[in-house]
């Protein structure tokens, strides 16, 4: 069939350079030359380009530093979130419209607008180049997305689930954490992995919220190592672009239906 | 968030979930005082850390301010300032290559492979390869495609082996080679996701016009034009003005790849508002520049929306 065979072809070019960063990953460090990337070398490299990139940018402490950021910014973010969305449909607050437009309105703001104030406020207030520093700012920005799901989420829920809980007596904080959130889990779960995908990738604020190697996340780091001043060979830049890039790509590749869906988040 | 982006303009007007009217004859007072305390937390982070900052460069943006004497008043001279910074004009018309490049090509090969791919037997597996590099960060994909392009490297290296001209380019070094070889590794990476949205729509397209038009002998590009695009429309909407957000903050991929230069002949605005801010220090005029990009991707937006609405009004 003639579309398969153009979709081949295409796919076949688009692999293109995942062949030149793997084959060229997997190289010794001394071993690279510009003439000869499109053959494989004989030994393998890969490790030792890892060590050196390590090494070379502190990655053993920024890629914790990163996890922490990436698993813990959007579970807050998804419970205040939550607890958001339950007080504007479940609890009906007074103005709950206005209370969701002020959450969500977070989101039109571009990074560039957040970034001069932030980064004099954290300089005056001791949060700069701090991991609590950046879990705030990034928890912050992933808010607005999990209060709109989940205010969607509970709008669907049927609120006779609420009075009857209440009338056998619970409280309003329980019936949030006993009924509510345990509801929610499977919107909160593709919350969750969109906002660590964002997290993690996220180069824009690292490079202007932290300095040093232990609270820097890694794309920061990546970017340091990749400039040309850094003296690490292609090899060696590779190998980190490799290494750092493959949380998400596996996360993508596992849940790849939850980022389609989270492109058209309305519809949950 | 792109992410974010999409939903507001998907998703319709929302519904006032608990706005007035549905208030009369309270009784549980408890929830309100209750709710008030559920929303607290959120409402705080994101007014301290979202709002706060947003207001104070809008402040900022008319003083001039070096971090360590206190910001002077000085009107509009940062914006008007503008029109004698060479490295702002050469932004500004970066920034805009990137606008129509992102917003042409990237949807436009998306496109193509969704409809190649749809309905086909491996049709998973036939996208697979355009879906690899979307996971991948601005950061990782610079890094990537700084070696492809840099000079003798592989870039160089294809052309001249298929007889093409640009076998001794330095695509990186060279104005405007360098933000339109970006635009190409952008490409690269957001086809697939375009490519996954425009399948979601085909599959909502209801199957009756479909079988309709087939049934009067239209097939090929004359069923795609006439009666798959216009049934698309909504979606390209929302994938055009997707791309259009992201493309007028771009700056990960070309702060790795060239960090705007050679001489910030390939900055964008965010990088240029990055350099002028964090690199020179002066966050005044930094945050002019911010604001600058703010309005353009604000305007050009509701210009594309409007446009948009109004089309589809035309057509019902």
């Amino acid at each position: 069939m003639i579309r398969r065979g153009v979709l081949g072809f295409l796919g076949a070019l688009w692999l293109v350079p995942v062949y030149l960063l793997l084959v060229n990953a997997f190289r010794p460090s001394t071993d690279f030359e510009v003439s000869k990337i499109w053959v494989p070398d004989t030994e393998i490299g890969f490790f030792d380009n890892v060590k050196l990139a390590w090494d070379a940018a502190g990655l053993g402490p920024s890629l914790a530093s990163t996890l922490l950021y990436s698993v813990a910014s959007p579970a807050i973010a998804v419970v205040l979130g939550a607890m958001a969305g339950y007080a504007i449909v479940v609890l009906r607050l007074r103005a709950g419209f206005w209370w969701f437009m002020l959450l969500f309105g977070g989101t039109i703001f571009p990074t560039q607008m957040l970034l001069i104030p932030l980064f004099l406020g954290y300089s005056s207030a001791d949060l700069y180049d701090r991991r609590a520093g950046l879990l705030l700012v990034y928890t912050a920005v992933c808010v607005p997305l999990a209060a709109f799901v989940m205010r969607n989420f509970f709008t669907g829920i049927a609120y006779s689930i609420y009075e009857a809980a209440r009338v056998d007596g619970a409280s309003v904080w329980r019936i949030f954490w006993r009924v509510y959130l345990p509801l929610a889990v499977p919107a909160l779960g593709a919350v969750l992995i969109l906002e660590f995908a964002f997290v993690w990738n996220d180069l824009l604020f690292g490079l202007t919220l932290s300095q040093t190697d232990t609270v820097r996340p890694v794309m920061t780091a990546l970017s340091s190592l990749s400039s040309a001043y850094s003296g690490s060979t292609v090899p060696v830049v590779l190998a980190a672009g490799l290494v750092m890039s493959l949380p998400t790509v596996l996360v993508f590749l596992g849940a790849q239906r939850i980022f389609a869906r989270g492109l058209a988040l309305g519809q949950f | 968030m792109s992410v974010a982006t999409a939903t507001t303009s998907r998703s319709p007007a929302a519904p006032a979930a608990g706005g007035r009217g549905r208030h009369g004859g309270r009784k549980d007072r408890g929830a309100q005082w209750g709710g008030i305390g559920f929303v607290s937390p959120a409402a705080i982070i994101v007014a301290l850390l979202l709002y706060a900052p947003f207001l104070y460069t809008v402040v900022l943006s008319f003083t001039e301010y070096d971090g360590l004497n206190s910001p002077q008043w000085i009107g509009v001279d940062n914006f008007t300032r503008f029109f004698d910074d060479p490295a702002l004009i050469t932004s500004v018309r970066n920034t805009l290559m990137w606008v129509v490049g992102t917003t042409v090509v990237p949807v436009g090969l998306g496109l193509l492979v969704a409809l190649l791919s749809f309905g086909v037997r491996g049709g998973t597996w036939l996208r697979l390869p355009f879906m690899l590099p979307y996971a991948l960060s601005g950061a990782g994909l610079g890094v990537i495609w700084g070696f492809i392009l840099q000079s003798g490297g592989a870039a160089n290296d294809v052309l001249g082996a298929l007889g093409l001209p640009g076998a001794h380019t330095s695509f990186l070094l060279e104005e405007p080679w360098n933000t339109l070889s970006m635009i190409v590794a952008w490409t690269w990476q957001q086809t697939g996701v375009n490519a996954l949205l425009f399948l979601v729509g085909l599959q909502s397209i209801p199957k009756e016009p479909l079988e309709a038009a087939r049934m009067d002998g239209a097939t090929g590009w004359r069923l795609f034009r006439h009666v798959t695009w216009p049934l698309l429309a909504p979606l390209t909407t929302v994938v055009v003005g997707l791309s259009l957000v992201a493309s007028l903050k771009t700056f990960d991929i070309v702060w790795v790849m060239t960090q705007g230069g050679p001489g910030r002949n390939s900055e964008t605005l965010a990088v240029t508002m990055y350099r002028d801010a964090f690199v020179a220090g002066e966050y005044g005029y930094g945050s002019a520049v911010a604001m600058v990009l703010t309005l353009t991707t604000g305007a050009i937006t509701l210009a594309y929306l409007r446009r948009q609405v109004r089309a589809r009004e035309e057509l019902s």
